[in-house]
Parts: structure tokens; C-alpha cells; sequence
């Protein structure tokens, strides 16, 4: 018997030179070809649509669902309506800056709570394997001394994450990695709440040379999932190649990560050196970050209510979440979910 | 049927289609949804569609769009394009062919208000084209020069061709603005000695009689300052807040076209028809270019699935062909539609075949963009459609005036561009240079 | 070519009936809403300049609000454009069938109408679904907790324009076989 190819495309709105979009090129394809190839009764032939060829960020999760696309990257951190439960990571700043724990902890909820799979499932989907970012930190034109250098500045936040700055008197300005730069530069903000890992290809370091490592904390950014249709239509042994291989390019993104997250902080700092400002890097003292974390207001808790009134447990999730955390040895800075 | 085959077969139709008239927008939905059908089925054609509609339009900057043209056409009905060209008539009243001189340079200042070519096309034939004739230029060789003058309206910015090549490259905006000075200059540079030259040599298709200048008043300093002013405000705020660090490139837009209206009420130059009027022309513009748009990546979408674009790397950056050898047939192309379709109809076509190509070739898609933009404009001046002529032509509304006669006129500067096309092919740092900087 | 010239879609006939009137009124309604939207366009984004660079902050949500009125300009005034024969095209084809076998050349324009009336269709039925979905899951633009807008009303919106539009390439189409029948018959 000969063996069956079969095609499959793989697309994202992102190119290949953010990490996360590349392992699925190199770790997520050869891990499914090295798998199938040990039977060798099938053989995926990849179609590779990296790029935003076939969909920008703003259709991550449709283009998987309506089957633009086989299998794609969806950014479900922009889906706050869509996959409200996928969201709590960004409203429990200061939990932690471990991926490998915060990424495990999020697997075992799938588990637990079948609403949560529900949402990613709902959209014609099967999730293959959950995605992260390295840590946020402050890069700011001027120095920070103490919290209060923050009260009246502009700060470019992505999104959501604008709320990680309530109760700072700083004004959250909404944007993306691909606009900080000429957000700073412009004066539109005063600095930017980003990643190490995003900050050094956008050279955001050249405009906003002072870093203040605040560790705010990690999130999950979204995940790789197959059209349900496309699934459905594929032999048995190739959808276990494909889970496997998910789960296994999530692991080996979440330790790429932490380690990338290091190396590109310490690469800002090389090629920041020679510049007009060259780069300062300081460590917020952890006084610091514990009253950052208490000025917040309570998100956690927002966000929970919120989840309540689409009929979600949010109460009950939240503390799975946070039990998660501390059962992988994190230690959250602020209790979020305890009665307040 | 394989996936390149049928994309092949999608660009065949859609070729097939825009001869035979039907609206180029449509055509490229119509070829992307079939083939898009035949590669996956019909439901995810159709999803696409919706997607496309939906969020493709969805980008801050395509608000750059209307607010660009509406600053052109307010400048337009403003008389500052008339100021100008009063200034440079008056500074090189004593040069020969000084009046052709004054037109190039006045277009050039002129670029720097405006976004559309049609805007100075129509401005300076009704300012410059009556001023030439009646100091002895022939009528050919005066629309000839304001036409080919006219195409530096969308080469200097602010530039409609350059936002929408940034759209598709995913470029910065104000980097294929800055990109565009060089080459302006440099074109402005090639169109004044154009002029000399035909002075020199070719006097009769110059000058109907001798040139009398004598009537032309020398320029009063506070005149200058006076009509000066307008123009340096505008740039002041566009450029200057674009570049200053003050403004994003919607911004720019917004506050030009603000700018702009202020400056044609002050002038008392609008009415509220009139303005109303504007606003509506505005408005069928941006539907007409963002529909496109649309379409555009609709039809670039497509090919990305049918992976036409890269077979078509594989098959032309080859031994045979090579990166430069692309760069020809690329560019000539350009030129052979440009003498039927418009220019960014032409830009929404071939970049999405072409650029996965371009960045797989390692141009810099910057210059690629330079050089795109500035071949399109050639399609401005050629026969037998060629948009600034016709706009000449309109504007002028003198019936005895043969639209022959102006592409004629025309044709000098259309080498001029191709010299200079040339000379940016062979020196990127004109158009790289300063964007890169 | 891009024909700039008003088309004779408008009119479709000298007998204006009340309906065409009524027709034309609503296609130029919602012209005259995007074209409002124009301006407004202009005033919001200025105010944003003018906010931030004096004032000190930013007003929220305008890079989105002005995307999402850059796709209402789009979608309310596409209906008018069709109407006015402005979507991009070359003619010379067409013009030359006209002058040599002006039923031939009716016929094919109001083929092209149709296309341009099923394009509509497609787009208008997938973006019913997005509609549906928008709703039915309170899709919004904004942050939680800071300013959100739902995205459903917009969706509405691009429906409205492009079922006027498809309406409007119904209309000339109707317009141009019209026209090849009464050649059939012998009429001028
Ligand atoms: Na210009
Ligand atoms: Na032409």
C-alpha cells in the first residue's frame, strides 16, 4: 500500500520571525512529519500561509473557524468579546512570570472547565496548543524613580493591558507593537508597557531608552487550533499526530520563551549601549511592585463579575487559576479572587 | 486542476474582464471568489468575502484616504496653486523658455500641498496654459509641460500612489514619503532641461513667435511673502507635524485637509455648494480607490492559497531571468497598462502577483516602490488613456484643442521619466537615501 | 479606463415614475450621510491632535471609531458610485461595441451590472452571518473596564449600504437591457 497525502494549510496574521509563529514551522510541522513518518502511512503535503497572506490579526479566530484557513495561530487576547474566559491572565497582572507554569496551569483548565473549552470549541475549532508572551516591562523616555513618576505620563499599552495602569494617574494610550515606535517618537506617549521580545526587533529601545524591569507578568496570548471540518475529514492517527505535536510545541514554546526573554533583554542593553540615550535597564524593587500591584483596582474581580453575567463561572475559575499557579510554586503578588 | 494553475487561470479571466469593461473592482472579486471556490469550495469563497468586506477596510490609516484628496481638492479651488505659479513666472521672467521652467518648479511646490495629480493637472491648465500662449508658447508644448508636470503632484508628498503602495507593502507612510523627494526633485530636475533643451534645439515646437516678456512685473518682496505664505503654512502643518513628531500620517491628513479649508475660506473661495460639492467628490473618490483596495487584497488572498505567487519567485528570480531581469519585465508591464488603465487600478493589480516576488528577489521595498509609483505615472501621459490629459483637456474646455495634440506635447516628458526611471534603477540611494535615514 | 463622466444609470429612462424618484432619494440619502461622515472624520481626528498635543491626553477610541467611519464612508456613499458609473474601469471596449452594435454592447454592460449585483449579494449575505454573530456575542471594540462601542450596529450599516448597492447594479442593469430591447425593436 502506498502511502496517503494529505494537504494542509497552516496560516498566520503574524510572519515567522516572531517566535511563537516560527516554531510552527520548526517545531510543531517536523514534530506531525516525524510522527506520521514512523508509521509512513500518511504524509501531510503543508500549504504555508505565514504573514497575514490569508488573514490580518483582527480575524485570527474566524479564519480558523470558517476554514480560511486548515490550521491557524488564533490571537484569542484580541477576542476579548468572543472568549471572554481566555482574557484572565490579563487581569491578574502580577501572578507570575513563569510560561511553563502559566501555560500548564491553563491546559489543566481546559480540562476542568468544560465552559472554557467550550470557547474555543464553539467557534468550529479543536485547540492543538497554547501560546504565551515573555514578561511586561516599562520602556519609558524618561526614568522612573518611583511610582509616582508615572502619574500624568502617556504610556502605550496593547489593548487590554491598558488596564494594568489604573490607579497610576498614568493615561493608557492604546496601540500596537507595530506603532509604538512612532507613538513614542511622536510624542502620542511618553513610553511603552511591552515585551523584551517585541521591544528589540521594533527598536523601540532607540526612542525609549529606559527600561524598568517591573516583571508585570506573563499571559496567554491564544493558541493553535484546526478547523473543526478539516479535523473532522483527517484519519485517526494523523489527529493524534497533531495533538501530540500541539501540545509538544507548546511546552518547547513556553521554556523558548523564558530563555529568549533573557537573551533579548541583554541584547537591548548591547545595542542600546552607543546610543544618543543609551539604554538603562533598573530593576523595580519589590516594594515597588507590591504597591503597584495593591493601587490597582480590583480587575480580577471585574472581570469575574463579568464573566457572572454571561453566565460563567468566573468566581470558580479565577481560583482555579490562581490554586493552579501556587500548586506549580508561584506566589502571586496580590490575592487576586479573595474576598476584598 | 493544481493551485497555481488555477490562479494562472484567475489572472487570465481577470485580464479578460477589465478589457471587455467590466469594473475592475468587481472582476478581481468575481475571479477571486471562483478560484477560491475551485481551490477550497464555495463556502470558505464565500466567508472570505464577508472577511474581506469586513475587516480589510477596518485600518486607521485608509483614513488617510479622503483626507488626503479633500485637502488637494480644497487647495485646488483655493488659488494657491495660482500664487505659486505667479511667483516662479515673475523669478524667471529672463530665462528662456522661462515660463515652461516656472511651470515645472510651480508643480513641484504645488506637489508638496497636494496628494492627487488630477489636482495640479487641472490647476496649472487653467493658471499656466493661458499665461504660455499668450506670451508665444506653442499650446502644444504648454499642456505638454503642464502635464508632464503634473505627475510630480503624487511623486513629492503627500501622495495617494505612495499610501496605497505602503498599504499593500506594509510599509511606513512617511517613510514612502520621504522616499518620494528625491525622485521628485530629481524628475522636476529632468523636466527643466527638457525644456531648455527643446528651447535650444527644437524652437518651433516651443514658440509659436517670440517670446515677449516684457510685460511680466518683477516680484515685489511683500508680494512674495504673500503668496508664499498659504503653501509654507500647509507644509508647515503636514510635513512639518508628520516629520516634527507631531502627527501620524491620518493625522497629517486631517489637520492638512483643515488646514486647507481654513486657507479657502479665508481666500472666500468657497461657498457652501461649492464646498458641498467637494466633500461629495471626496466621497466617490475614497469608494472608488478603498473598493479597490477591497477587491485587491480579496484577489491577493487568493493567490496566496493557489501559492501562484511562489511558484512565480521560483520561476522568475531563476538563472534564466534574475532578479533584475524581474525588475524589467515588471516594469514595463507597468508601462504597457498604463496606457489603459488607470494608476492605481494598475498598483492593485500587479502588487499582489508582484511583491512576493520583489521580497523574495531581497529589493528594498522601498526603492521597489519609488520605481513602481514613478512607472505608473508614465500610464498619466500615455495614449490613448491617459488621466492628466485628459484633465488638461476638460479643464481647459476649449474645443479646438485636440486631446492628439496634448499627448503629443506630452510625449518629451514621458522620455524624461523614463530616463529618470532609469537613473533610479541604476542609483537607489535617490529614493533610499533619505527614507532610510 | 475609469469613466468620470455622471452614467446613465439614474435616470434608466425619461418616464422618471415616483418610485425611481423615491429610489434615487434613498441612494443619495445615505450618500449624503457618508459624506457627512467626512467631515466628521476630519473634526474627530483634529480634536484628538489638538487634545493631545495641548491638553496632554488622548481621546479614546478614535483610531478605531475612525476606522470603523472610514468603512462607512465606504459602504453608504458605494450605492452612489455605482449609481454615478464611478468604479473603476476601462471603456474602451465598451464604447467601441456601443458605437458598432449598440444591442451587443447593452447587453454586456448590463451583464457587468449583474456581477457587480451578485458581488453585492455575496457580500451582503456573509456579511449577514458576521452580523448575527457580532450580536449574538455583544462584539465590541474598546477595552473592558475603560470605553466600549458594540460592533453590531456598524455591521448593520455596511448591510444597509451594500443592499443599496446591489439594489443600485439591479437598477442599471434593468436599465441596460431595457435599452437592448428597444433596439430589438427597431427604436432609436
Ligand atoms: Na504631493
Ligand atoms: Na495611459
Amino acid at each position: 500500500y502506498g502511502q496517503e497525502t494529505i494537504r494542509l494549510t497552516v496560516a498566520s496574521s503574524h510572519p515567522t520571525t516572531i517566535p511563537w509563529i516560527g516554531m510552527i514551522q520548526t517545531h510543531f510541522m517536523p514534530e506531525v512529519d516525524r510522527r506520521l513518518a514512523e508509521t509512513g502511512n500518511y504524509k501531510i503535503e503543508w500549504q504555508e500561509a505565514f504573514g497575514g497572506q490569508l488573514y490580518k490579526a483582527n480575524a485570527t479566530l474566524t479564519s480558523v473557524q470558517e476554514g480560511i484557513t486548515d490550521i491557524g495561530w488564533v490571537f484569542s487576547y484580541l477576542e476579548g468579546a468572543k472568549m471572554p474566559m481566555s482574557q484572565i491572565t490579563a487581569y491578574t497582572p502580577f501572578s507570575t512570570n513563569n510560561v511553563p507554569a502559566q501555560l500548564d496551569t491553563i491546559v489543566e483548565l481546559f480540562e476542568k472547565f468544560p465552559e472554557f473549552r467550550n470557547e474555543w470549541e464553539q467557534y468550529n475549532l479543536v485547540f492543538l496548543g497554547a501560546t504565551g508572551s515573555d514578561s511586561y516591562d516599562l520602556y519609558t523616555k524618561r526614568p522612573i524613580a518611583s511610582l509616582d513618576d508615572l502619574n500624568g505620563m502617556k504610556i502605550s499599552a496593547p489593548g487590554v493591558l491598558g488596564t494594568w495602569l489604573r490607579g497610576l494617574g498614568a493615561n493608557a494610550v492604546d496601540g500596537a507593537l507595530t506603532t509604538f515606535y512612532t507613538d513614542i517618537q511622536t510624542g502620542v506617549s511618553d513610553g511603552v508597557l511591552s515585551l523584551a521580545l517585541g521591544v528589540l526587533p521594533t527598536k523601540i529601545y532607540e526612542v525609549a531608552p529606559h527600561i524598568t524591569r517591573a516583571d508585570v507578568g506573563v499571559v496567554f496570548s491564544g493558541g493553535l487550533a484546526i478547523n473543526r471540518d478539516s479535523w473532522d475529514a483527517l484519519p485517526e492517527e494523523v489527529q493524534q499526530a497533531l495533538l501530540a505535536a500541539g501540545a509538544f510545541y507548546s511546552k518547547a514554546h513556553a521554556q523558548d520563551l523564558m530563555d529568549r526573554h533573557e537573551m533579548a533583554l541583554k541584547k537591548i542593553q548591547e545595542l542600546g549601549a552607543s546610543q544618543s540615550t543609551p539604554v538603562t535597564l533598573t530593576v523595580m524593587s519589590p516594594e515597588m511592585r507590591k504597591e503597584w500591584a495593591d493601587r490597582l483596582p480590583d480587575l480580577a474581580g471585574e472581570w469575574a463579575a463579568d464573566a457572572k453575567a454571561r453566565g460563567l463561572p468566573g468566581d470558580a475559575f479565577l481560583a482555579a487559576y490562581m490554586d493552579g499557579l501556587r500548586a506549580r510554586g508561584e506566589k502571586p503578588l496580590r490575592d487576586w479572587g479573595a474576598a476584598e | 486542476m493544481s493551485g497555481v494553475e488555477i490562479g494562472v487561470a484567475a489572472i487570465g479571466a481577470l485580464i479578460a474582464f477589465i478589457v471587455l469593461g467590466m469594473p475592475i473592482g468587481i472582476a478581481m472579486i468575481v475571479v477571486s471568489f471562483v478560484a477560491v471556490a475551485f481551490i477550497r469550495n464555495e463556502t470558505v469563497a464565500l466567508r472570505m468575502i464577508g472577511s474581506v468586506a469586513n475587516d480589510s477596510l477596518e485600518e486607521y490609516l485608509y483614513a488617510v484616504v479622503p483626507l488626503f484628496v479633500l485637502m488637494g481638492l480644497l487647495v485646488t479651488v483655493s488659488g494657491v496653486g495660482k500664487d505659486t505659479f505667479d511667483v516662479f513666472e515673475r523669478l524667471l521672467r529672463r530665462v528662456k523658455a522661462g515660463l515652461g521652467i516656472a511651470t515645472v518648479f510651480a508643480n513641484a511646490v504645488f506637489a508638496s500641498i497636494t496628494g492627487i495629480s488630477i489636482a495640479s493637472a487641472s490647476v496649472f491648465a487653467r493658471v499656466a496654459v493661458p499665461e504660455m500662449t499668450r506670451h508665444g508658447y506653442t499650446r502644444r508644448f504648454a499642456t505638454g509641460v503642464v502635464a508632464g508636470s503634473s505627475v510630480l503632484g503624487m511623486l513629492i508628498p503627500p501622495s495617494l500612489l505612495m499610501i496605497v503602495y505602503a498599504v499593500l507593502a506594509e510599509e511606513s507612510v512617511g517613510r514612502m514619503f520621504l522616499a518620494g523627494i528625491g525622485p521628485g526633485l530629481l524628475l522636476a530636475a529632468l523636466f527643466s532641461a527638457t525644456v531648455m533643451l527643446m528651447a535650444l534645439w527644437s524652437r518651433r515646437s516651443v514658440f509659436e513667435r517670440d517670446a515677449d516678456t516684457r510685460d511680466i512685473a518683477p516680484l515685489p518682496v511683500a508680494a512674495l511673502v504673500s503668496k508664499g505664505t498659504p503653501i509654507l503654512v500647509l507644509v508647515t502643518l503636514v510635513l512639518g507635524g508628520l516629520y516634527g513628531g507631531f502627527l501620524n500620517p491620518t493625522e497629517a491628513g486631517a489637520v492638512g485637509a483643515c488646514g486647507a479649508l481654513v486657507i479657502a475660506l479665508l481666500r472666500r473661495s468657497l461657498d457652501p455648494g461649492r464646498f458641498w460639492a467637494l466633500l461629495v467628490e471626496t466621497g466617490q473618490v475614497t469608494v472608488s480607490v478603498l473598493f479597490l483596495i477591497m477587491a485587491a487584497t480579496f484577489f491577493s488572498r487568493m493567490l496566496a492559497m493557489s501559492g501562484l505567487p511562489t511558484a512565480l519567485a521560483q520561476a522568475l528570480l531563476g538563472e534564466a531571468i534574475g532578479p533584475y531581469g524581474f525588475l524589467l519585465i515588471f516594469l514595463v508591464l507597468i508601462i504597457v497598462m498604463g496606457f489603459l488603465i488607470d494608476s492605481i487600478s494598475i498598483m492593485l493589480i500587479l502588487l499582489p502577483i508582484a511583491l512576493p516576488v520583489a521580497r523574495e528577489a531581497g529589493f528594498d521595498l522601498i526603492w521597489f516602490g519609488v520605481l513602481t509609483v514613478v512607472a505608473v505615472e508614465i500610464g498619466l501621459l500615455t495614449p490613448p488613456f491617459g488621466l492628466s490629459v485628459y484633465t488638461i483637456k476638460t479643464a481647459l474646455g476649449d474645443r479646438s484643442l485636440g486631446v492628439g495634440e496634448v499627448f503629443r506635447g506630452a510625449a518629451p516628458f514621458v522620455l524624461a521619466m523614463v530616463v529618470g526611471l532609469a537613473l533610479i534603477v541604476a542609483f537607489p540611494p535617490i529614493a533610499v537615501w533619505l527614507a532610510r535615514l | 479606463m475609469p469613466t468620470h463622466a455622471d452614467g446613465p444609470g439614474g435616470g434608466s429612462g425619461r418616464r422618471e415614475t415616483f418610485l425611481a424618484r423615491l429610489w434615487t432619494r434613498g441612494v443619495d440619502g445615505l450618500a449624503v450621510v457618508g459624506t457627512l461622515m467626512i467631515v466628521l472624520l476630519m473634526i474627530m481626528i483634529c480634536a484628538d491632535v489638538v487634545a493631545r498635543n495641548l491638553l496632554g491626553g488622548s481621546l479614546p477610541l478614535i483610531s478605531e471609531l475612525g476606522a470603523l467611519t472610514l468603512v462607512m464612508i465606504v459602504y453608504l456613499q458605494l450605492g452612489a458610485a455605482v449609481r454615478n458609473d464611478r468604479m473603476a474601469r476601462t471603456d474602451m471596449f465598451l464604447t467601441g461595441l456601443a458605437r458598432t452594435r449598440p444591442r451587443a454592447g447593452a447587453v454586456l454592460s448590463g451583464l457587468w451590472d449583474l456581477a457587480g449585483a451578485a458581488v453585492c449579494v455575496g457580500i451582503a449575505w456573509s456579511t449577514l452571518g458576521i452580523f448575527q454573530r457580532d450580536y449574538a456575542h455583544g462584539d465590541f471594540i474598546g477595552v473592558t473596564g475603560v470605553l466600549t462601542l458594540p460592533t453590531w450596529p456598524f455591521r448593520m450599516l455596511i448591510l444597509v449600504g451594500i443592499t443599496a448597492a446591489m439594489a443600485q447594479f439591479l437598477v442599471s442593469a434593468a436599465g441596460a437591457f431595457r435599452r437592448a430591447a428597444r433596439r430589438a425593436e427597431g427604436r432609436p
